[in-house]
C-alpha cells in the first residue's frame, strides 16, 4: 500500500475534491435539453443515406445512380470512383504490408464488409434520402469470403487488400524473463489448447451522427459531431482532404454515451465533408441502429492458442506462454494498436515473470473493429484470469489463495515488459470482494445446493483498468509513427464581467467532465463548484486542446483534471501577484478565496476578482507596470511523464496508472437448460484519490453492466457467409435493467504517486465482471462434469454444453509434469 | 428507420374497415403497431394502406358470456388484459404470460389480435391458444367464420385469414373443471426472446393425468402439438419419471432453426425440458 | 378521401397537446411520432436510438400510457395528449421529486436514455407507489441504458418511492436475489456524501 502523496500547498483548504458534489449536467439533462448532435438543424441542409454492401466480400461490377438522381427531391449521390479521385486514403498505423491498405469512407472497386457503405445519397429530406436510395442499382460479383481468423492467416486464404498483398496486419513477438526454463523447471505445466474471446460492441444509446457544413467562402468545414477523438482524428480527416487541420472544426456538445465506438467516425466525417462540398449545402448524417452494429465499432474477437502455464507445488504460478489471433475485421483504422495495447497489463494483476506472447492480427470479411470499453486489455486480462483460474481447478489450488499467493503486493511494480504498476492493493479488494458476498456462506450453500441437484458457483475476476496511455507504443507496432506520450489541454479564465470560466481539450459522455473540473477548480481559486462556469463540450473553434485532446482511455481524472488544475493554478499565481501589486503587499501574502484576493485576512487590503478582470479587460491604464504578460486567461497542457518505449526489446512504461477491480460473482446453473442467473454480485476497485465518488461509483456500475451483458447476453455472430445474424436490437440483447443484478460496490483508494492529484483514470474497467462470471460458471461446473469455459461468451446453450458434454472443453486442457516434458 | 410511403386510413366502423381490407389486397391491418411498424421500418413490409383499426367500437372488451365462454377482443392490449379481472379469475395463465411480454411501452399498445394474427414462430401466444381451445372469431365481407386455433395458424406470417377479413374477437371455453395451464420458456438472458417455449393444459382425474394438450413454439413455423407426449401422459399418474419417460423423443420429432439464439439440437432437447416444466405446471394448478 | 379507388391518405392533419402546449400540423402517413415530434414540433427530449423498438429513448406518454413514440404514427397520436420529460417541470418551476432522485442518485451520466427513462419511472410509481426491486427493474425494462448499469436508477426510484410511502400490503420476499440490495450496500459514494447544510444546488 502506498503512501498519500503529500498535496502542494492550494493557498485555500482542499474543499470540493472527494465529495459528492451535484452534477452540473443534471439540470439540462434532466430537463430533457442536452444538445445532442441530432438537434442541430440547419437551413438547407442536405440529408444522407448509405448504399451498403449486401455482401461480405465482392467486386462492385458498376453503379447505376441514375434513377435515384432523378428522384425530385434527392441533391447529389457520390460513389467510390468520385471518392477515389477526391481524397487520399486514410492514414494506416500498420507497418508495412499493412502500410498499403487503401481505405477510403466509401467502398472503391470492392467490397470487404456486410454494411460497407458503397454509395451516399443526399437529399433534401431524410425519406427522400432513404427512398431514393432503393433506387440505386449496384451490381456486385460475390468472392470468396474468409470469416475465421485463422483461416485468414492461411496461404490460400482470400486476401482482402490486394494492395497489401496478405491479411495480416500486423505479427510481433513480445518475449520477457525466459518462459522456456520456466517452463523447463516448473512443477506443473497445465496446456490449454484454446481460449475464446468473443466479438461484442458496447452500443451506445446514440448512435454516430454528423452535420457537416462545408463554407465554400474559407474552405472551413464546421463538423458538429460527437467524435470522441477529435484532434487525433484530423489527421485522417484532413489528411484524406489534403488540407490543413486549421480548415476542419470538430464541435460537439453532449454525447450520448461513446465506449470507444466514436472514435472511427472520422471516416464517415471525411466522406461527409466531400458530400457537403459538393452539394453545397450543409449535410446532416443520422445513423441507424443497425447500421452502427453492422458496420463497424466491433470489440476485437481474440482467440488464444497453445497456452502453456509453468507452475510451482506452492502454487506460484512463473509466467505462460500464448499464440494470441486478433481478428480486425475488413479495415484496421485505429488497429494495429490493439497489437501492443494490452501488453500494458501484460502479467494482469500478477507477479509473473516470464512470458510470451506471439501476437497476429488479421483482416476478415467482417465489419472493422474499433476500441471497445476495456480496449484491448479486456481481451487479455480475460485470458489471463481464465489462465489462473482453470490453473487453481486443475491443480486443486484454491482460487482465492492462488490468486494471493501471485497477486502483485509491493508497489510500484514494474512488470517484465517495464510497466509500472503505480499502487494498489489487490488482496484488500479481494478481502473486501469476498466480504461484500458472504463468500465463506455462499461456498456452504453451494455444497447444500448439491445435494438438491442445483448447481451454484462463486467466482472471481480481477483485472486493472490501465488509464493515461503513452501513445509512444504505436511505434512498437510500426517504428515511423510519429506519437509518443500524451496530453490533454485546459484553459480558465477571468471573463470580462469577473466570473470564472473553463473550457477543456476533452469530450465528455457522460464522464462529469465540467463537474469534476469544476470541483478541482474551485479548490485552487477557493470558491464553490458553482462559482465555476464550464462551457459544455468540446469545440475546437472555442476550446484550447492539444494532440490528443478527447476522452478515451480512461484518463480524464489524470489529464483533463491536471490540465485544469495546472490552468487554473497559474490564473491563481496570476492574480496573487497582480493584486499584490494591486494591493501594496507581497505575492505570497495573497489570499486568493470566495472570489477575492485579500493581504492575509485584511478586509480593507482586498480586492474582488471582478476588479481585477476590469482592470486588465477595461481599464488598461490602471494595471501596473510588469504586467504586460498577465492576461487573466491561463492555458495548460499537461503531459504526463513519458519516454519513448525501447523498440529493441520492446518494453517501457506504456500507461501512467492502473485502476484495480475485483469483483466476485454467484451464479446458479440450471442443470437442464444451462442458463445462467446471478444471485450475487461485488465489486470493489481502486481508482485513487477519488475527485468525485459517486461519480467513480457509477462508472463502475457502468462497465459491470457492459461486462455482464457481454458475457451473458451480447454477442456478434456472423455466418460463414460474413452475415451479420445479429444486426440490431431485436436479436441483439443489449442488456436491460433485468438482466444486471443488483450490485454491491465498495472501493479503496490507493493514491498514484504519478499523477498530481493522486488519482487515477477509471471508467472502462478492465472486464472484471466477464471473468467474474465466467469464473462463477466454471466453480458450478466443476461440481457436474468438470467442464471448462474457455469462451468469454456463455449463453445457456453453451453452459449446457459444458454441463453435458464436458469432455469436449476438457480435452483441450492438459497437466504434465515440467520436469518430464519432453 | 424510415417507412415507405403508405396511405392511413382510421376507419369508424366495423364494416368500412372490412370494405378497405377487400377491396385492396395490399391494405394491411394497423392495430397496436408493436410488430408491423418494425417491419415496415425496415421496409420488409411495404403495404399500401395502413387500416388503422384503433377508432372501432367494442373490440377491446374482456367479457364472459352467459353460457360461460370467455371472450377477448382482438384489440385488447397486453395490459389490458394482464390487469383484466374477468381474464385473471378464468385464464389466470394468459393474464400472466401477456403481462411479461416484452415492456411496459410493448404492452400498452400491443393486442392479442395483432399478435396472433401475426404469426411470428417465437410469438408467446399462438401455442398458448392451441391449448386454451381458443376459437379465433374472424369478420369479413361474407359474415363471421370462426376458426379453431389449431387451424388458424398456418405457417410463419401466415394464418386463415382471407381477403377482408380482420380477426374480431377470440372465444376461450368455458373453464373447465380440474384443469390446470402451464406456460414454460427458456428466454435468452434474464428477459430476452424466446429460445424455446411449452404450453400445457392438464385435467386431473382421479390420480391420473385425464385429458392434456401440449404445444410448443419456436420448433417450427407454427405451434407444434407434442401428441406423442400427450398420448403417453393421458392416464398415467403424474410422477416425475412418468413425465419424463413421456417427454423423452420429443426432441427428435421436431425440426427447429438454428439462427443466432440457439442450435436446432439445443432447441429440440429443451422442447422436451419445458414441456415438462409447463406440464408440470399445468398439473399442479389441476389439483389444486 | 378516394382517388382512383385509392384509400387512405398520404398525408394528414395531426391535432394534439404536448405538455399543454396545442399543436396543428400536418403530417406524412408514414412518419413515426418520435420524427414528426422531434423535426417538426422541435420537442428535444425525445430521443431515438434504435430501429426495432427496443431501447426506449423515444418513450413518451401518449393520453397517460407509457410508449415508445417510435412505434406509432403521427396520424395515430391526433386527438391525444403528449407528454415529455419537459412535461415533468417548466422551465422556470423546481426538478420534479423523479428528476431530483435521478440528480441526487446519479441516476443518470450522458442523459441520453433519461428523458426515456424519466416517465418510465413515473408511469410505474403512478401505478405501483411501493415497488419491489424487481418490479422497478421490470418497470424499466423497455429503456436501455448503457452508463449507469441500472444501479443508481434503481436506487433513485426507490428514494421518490420511499418519499412518498403509502402503506403496501406487499412485502419484498426474503428469497428473491432482486431483494439482495434492500439493505443498502456500503458504497464509497455514501461516505462521502455531503452534510445536508453544505448542499450547493
Amino acid at each position: 500500500m502506498t503512501d498519500t502523496v503529500a498535496r502542494e500547498e492550494t493557498g485555500a483548504a482542499q474543499k470540493w475534491s472527494g465529495r459528492n458534489v451535484p452534477r452540473k449536467e443534471d439540470e439540462r439533462l434532466l430537463r430533457g435539453q442536452g444538445s445532442f448532435v441530432e438537434n442541430i438543424q440547419y437551413q438547407h441542409m442536405g440529408y444522407v443515406h448509405f448504399v451498403r454492401s449486401p455482401y461480405a466480400h465482392a467486386h462492385i461490377k458498376g453503379i447505376d445512380v441514375s434513377l435515384a438522381e432523378q428522384h425530385p427531391s434527392v441533391i447529389c449521390t457520390m460513389a467510390g470512383d468520385e471518392i477515389e479521385e477526391l481524397l487520399q486514403p486514410f492514414f494506416q498505423i500498420a507497418p508495412e504490408p499493412g502500410a498499403e491498405i487503401r481505405d477510403y469512407p466509401l467502398a472503391v472497386g470492392k467490397a470487404r464488409f456486410v454494411g460497407e457503405p458503397v454509395v451516399a445519397v443526399v437529399a433534401k429530406t431524410r425519406e427522400a434520402a432513404r427512398d431514393a436510395a432503393d433506387l440505386v442499382e449496384v451490381e456486385y460479383e460475390p468472392l470468396e469470403v474468409v470469416v475465421d481468423g485463422q483461416r485468414a492467416l492461411e496461404d490460400d486464404a482470400p486476401v482482402l487488400h490486394e494492395d497489401a498483398g496478405v491479411n495480416v496486419t500486423w505479427q510481433g513477438v513480445y518475449d520477457y524473463g525466459d518462459i522456456d526454463s520456466a517452463l523447463e523447471r516448473a512443477d506443473h505445466v497445465v496446456e490449454i489448447d484454446e481460449l475464446h474471446f468473443h466479438r461484442f460492441t458496447s452500443t451506445p444509446i446514440e448512435t454516430n451522427g454528423a452535420v457537416v457544413d462545408y463554407d465554400a467562402g474559407s474552405g472551413v468545414w464546421t463538423m458538429h459531431c460527437n467524435n470522441q477523438l477529435p484532434a487525433v482524428s484530423l489527421f485522417w480527416i484532413a489528411s484524406a482532404l489534403g488540407v490543413p487541420f486549421s480548415r476542419v472544426q470538430l464541435i460537439s456538445k453532449d454525447i450520448g454515451g461513446a465506449f470507444g465506438n466514436k472514435i472511427n467516425s472520422y471516416a464517415y466525417l471525411t466522406l461527409l465533408a466531400a458530400l457537403s462540398r459538393k452539394a453545397r449545402r450543409p449535410v446532416k448524417w443520422t445513423e441507424w441502429r443497425s447500421e452502427q452494429i453492422a458496420s463497424g465499432n466491433h470489440s476485437n474477437e481474440r482467440t488464444f492458442r497453445d497456452i502453456k502455464v509453468p507452475v510451482m507445488n506452492d502454487g506460484t504460478i512463473l509466467g505462460y506462454q500464448v499464440r494470441a489471433i486478433d481478428d480486425a475485421g475488413a479495415f484496421p483504422r485505429y488497429e494495429p494498436l490493439g497489437g501492443v495495447i494490452w501488453a500494458q497489463v501484460l502479467p494482469g494483476c500478477y507477479r509473473f515473470e516470464n512470458a510470451r506472447v506471439d501476437f497476429s492480427q488479421v483482416v476478415t470479411n467482417k465489419a472493422p473493429v474499433s476500441p471497445n470499453r476495456g480496449y484491448s486489455r479486456l481481451q487479455h486480462l480475460w485470458m489471463v484470469e481464465r489462465v489462473v483460474d482453470i490453473v487453481a481447478s486443475e491443480l486443486g489450488f484454491d482460487p482465492v489463495e492462488v490468486r494471493k499467493k501471485n497477486y502483485v503486493a509491493e508497489f510500484p511494480h514494474e512488470t517484465p515488459n517495464g510497466c509500472i504498476y503505480d499502487s494498489g492493493d489487490y488482496h484488500r479488494c479481494l478481502d473486501i470482494a469476498l466480504d461484500l458476498i458472504d463468500y465463506r456462506s455462499w461456498l456452504g450453500r453451494r455444497d447444500e445446493a448439491r445435494a438438491e441437484g442445483k448447481l451454484i458457483g462463486v467466482g472471481i475476476g480481477s483485472t486493472l483498468d490501465s488509464g493515461t496511455n503513452n501513445f509512444g507504443q504505436s511505434r512498437l507496432v510500426n517504428p515511423n509513427m510519429p506519437f509518443s506520450g500524451n496530453n490533454e489541454a485546459a484553459n480558465v479564465k477571468i471573463d470580462l464581467d469577473g466570473n470564472i470560466v473553463v473550457t477543456l481539450g476533452s469530450v465528455p459522455q457522460g464522464q462529469s467532465h465540467a463537474t469534476t473540473a469544476a470541483q478541482v477548480v474551485a479548490d485552487v481559486l477557493g470558491v464553490a463548484p458553482d462559482d465555476v462556469t464550464v462551457l459544455i463540450g468540446s469545440d475546437m473553434q472555442r476550446n484550447v486542446y492539444s494532440g490528443f485532446s478527447g476522452t478515451i482511455a480512461s484518463q480524464f481524472a489524470v489529464t483533463g483534471l491536471s490540465a485544469a488544475i495546472g490552468a487554473a493554478e497559474r490564473l491563481r499565481d496570476d492574480i496573487r501577484a497582480l493584486a499584490a501589486a494591486v494591493l501594496g503587499g507581497e505575492e505570497d501574502e495573497v489570499v486568493v478565496a470566495d472570489g477575492v484576493a485579500m493581504i492575509g485576512e485584511d478586509e480593507d487590503r482586498s480586492i474582488p476578482l471582478a476588479g481585477l478582470a476590469g482592470m486588465i479587460h477595461f481599464s488598461t491604464a490602471e494595471i501596473p507596470p510588469g504586467f504586460e504578460n498577465v492576461s487573466l486567461n491561463r492555458t495548460y497542457v499537461y503531459r504526463p511523464p513519458f519516454e519513448v518505449p525501447d523498440l529493441e526489446t520492446k518494453t517501457g512504461n506504456l500507461t501512467l496508472t492502473y485502476a484495480t477491480q475485483i469483483h466476485a460473482c454467484v451464479v446458479e446453473v440450471d442443470p437442464e437448460t444451462g442458463a445462467v442467473q446471478i444471485l450475487d454480485y461485488a465489486a470493489v476497485d481502486d481508482s485513487g484519490t477519488l475527485i468525485n465518488p459517486q461519480i467513480v461509483e457509477g462508472q463502475v456500475h457502468g462497465a459491470t453492466a457492459h461486462g455482464i451483458g457481454a458475457v451473458l447476453t451480447e454477442e456478434l455472430h456472423y455466418d460463414e457467409d460474413g452475415q451479420l445474424v445479429s444486426m440490431n436490437f431485436y436479436d441483439y440483447e443489449a442488456a436491460t435493467a433485468l438482466d444486471v443484478p443488483p450490485l454491491k460496490t465498495d472501493s479503496i483508494e490507493s493514491p498514484s504517486p504519478f499523477t498530481p492529484t493522486g488519482a487515477k483514470g477509471m471508467g472502462e474497467g478492465g472486464g472484471a465482471p466477464l471473468h467474474a462470471v465466467c469464473s462463477a460458471i466454471q466453480d458450478a461446473l466443476r461440481q457436474h462434469g468438470g467442464g471448462v469455459v474457455t469462451d468469454s461468451h456463455n449463453p445457456s446453450e453453451r453452459v449446457y454444453r459444458l454441463l453435458h458434454e464436458p469432455e469436449n472443453s476438457r480435452a483441450g486442457i492438459r497437466v504434465g509434469n515440467g520436469h518430464d516434458r519432453v | 428507420m424510415l417507412l415507405n410511403e403508405v396511405r392511413y386510413t382510421r376507419p369508424e366502423t366495423l364494416e368500412d374497415a372490412i370494405g378497405v381490407l377487400e377491396s385492396n389486397e395490399n391494405a394491411r391491418v394497423l392495430a397496436g403497431g408493436q410488430s408491423l411498424l418494425n417491419v415496415m421500418k425496415h421496409r420488409i413490409a411495404t403495404p399500401e394502406v395502413l387500416v388503422d383499426i384503433g377508432s372501432i367500437p367494442g373490440l377491446n372488451q374482456v367479457k364472459i358470456e352467459e353460457d360461460g365462454t370467455v371472450s377477448l377482443g382482438a384489440m385488447a392490449t397486453y395490459d389490458g388484459l394482464h390487469h383484466s379481472d374477468e381474464l385473471v379469475e378464468t385464464y389466470p395463465v394468459l393474464a400472466r404470460v401477456v403481462g411479461r411480454l416484452a415492456d411496459q411501452q410493448v404492452r400498452n399498445r400491443g393486442t392479442i389480435g395483432g399478435n396472433l394474427c401475426y404469426s411470428d414462430p417465437t410469438s408467446n401466444l399462438p401455442p398458448l391458444m392451441v391449448v386454451l381451445e381458443a376459437t379465433m372469431v374472424v369478420t369479413g365481407p361474407s359474415g363471421e367464420r370462426r376458426v379453431a386455433a389449431e387451424d388458424f395458424f398456418w405457417g410463419a406470417y401466415e394464418v386463415d385469414l382471407r381477403r377482408g377479413e380482420m380477426l374480431t374477437s377470440i372465444s376461450l371455453p368455458a373453464p373447465k373443471e380440474n384443469t390446470g395451464y402451464g406456460f414454460a420458456i427458456l428466454r435468452v438472458s434474464a428477459d430476452g426472446w424466446g429460445i424455446v417455449h411449452a404450453s400445457a393444459a392438464a385435467t386431473f382425474e382421479n390420480g391420473a393425468v385425464g385429458d392434456c394438450r401440449l404445444a410448443l413454439g419456436c420448433v417450427a413455423a407454427r405451434p407444434v402439438r407434442a401428441e406423442a407426449m400427450e398420448a403417453a401422459l393421458r392416464g398415467e399418474e403424474p410422477t416425475e419419471e412418468n413425465i419424463r419417460r413421456a417427454s423423452a423423443g420429443l426432441g427428435g420429432d421436431l425440426d427447429p432453426v438454428s439462427d443466432a439464439h440457439a442450435s436446432s439440437d439445443y432447441r429440440r432437447r429443451m422442447a422436451e425440458v419445458m414441456a415438462r416444466r409447463a406440464f408440470l405446471q399445468a398439473i399442479e394448478e389441476a389439483r389444486s | 378521401m378516394e382517388k382512383n379507388g385509392a384509400h387512405g391518405e398520404l398525408a394528414l392533419p395531426v391535432e394534439l397537446t404536448v405538455n399543454g402546449q396545442p399543436y396543428s400540423e400536418t403530417a406524412a402517413s408514414r412518419s413515426l411520432l418520435v420524427f414528426f415530434l422531434r423535426d417538426q414540433l422541435g420537442v428535444k427530449s425525445v430521443n431515438f436510438g434504435c430501429d426495432t423498438g427496443n431501447c426506449g429513448a423515444c418513450t413518451v406518454l401518449w393520453n397517460g400510457k407509457l410508449i415508445k413514440s417510435c412505434m406509432m404514427l403521427a396520424v395515430q397520436a391526433s386527438g391525444s395528449e403528449i407528454t415529455t420529460a419537459e412535461g415533468l417541470a417548466a422551465p422556470e418551476e423546481d426538478l420534479h421529486p423523479i428528476q431530483q432522485a435521478f440528480a441526487e442518485h446519479h441516476g443518470l451520466q450522458c442523459g441520453y436514455c433519461t428523458p426515456g427513462m424519466l416517465l418510465s419511472v413515473k408511469y410505474l410509481l403512478e401505478r405501483n407507489p411501493n415497488p419491489t426491486n424487481e418490479e422497478i427493474r421490470r418497470g424499466i425494462k423497455g429503456n436501455i441504458c448503457r452508463c449507469t448499469g441500472y444501479e443508481n436508477i434503481v436506487t433513485a426510484v426507490r428514494a421518490v418511492a420511499a418519499a412518498e410511502k403509502k402503506p403496501s400490503s406487499q412485502q419484498p420476499s426474503s428469497h428473491d436475489p432482486s431483494q439482495a440490495s434492500e439493505k443498502d450496500p456500503v458504497s464509497a459514494a455514501q461516505r462521502a456524501s455531503l452534510p445536508e447544510d453544505e448542499v450547493t444546488q
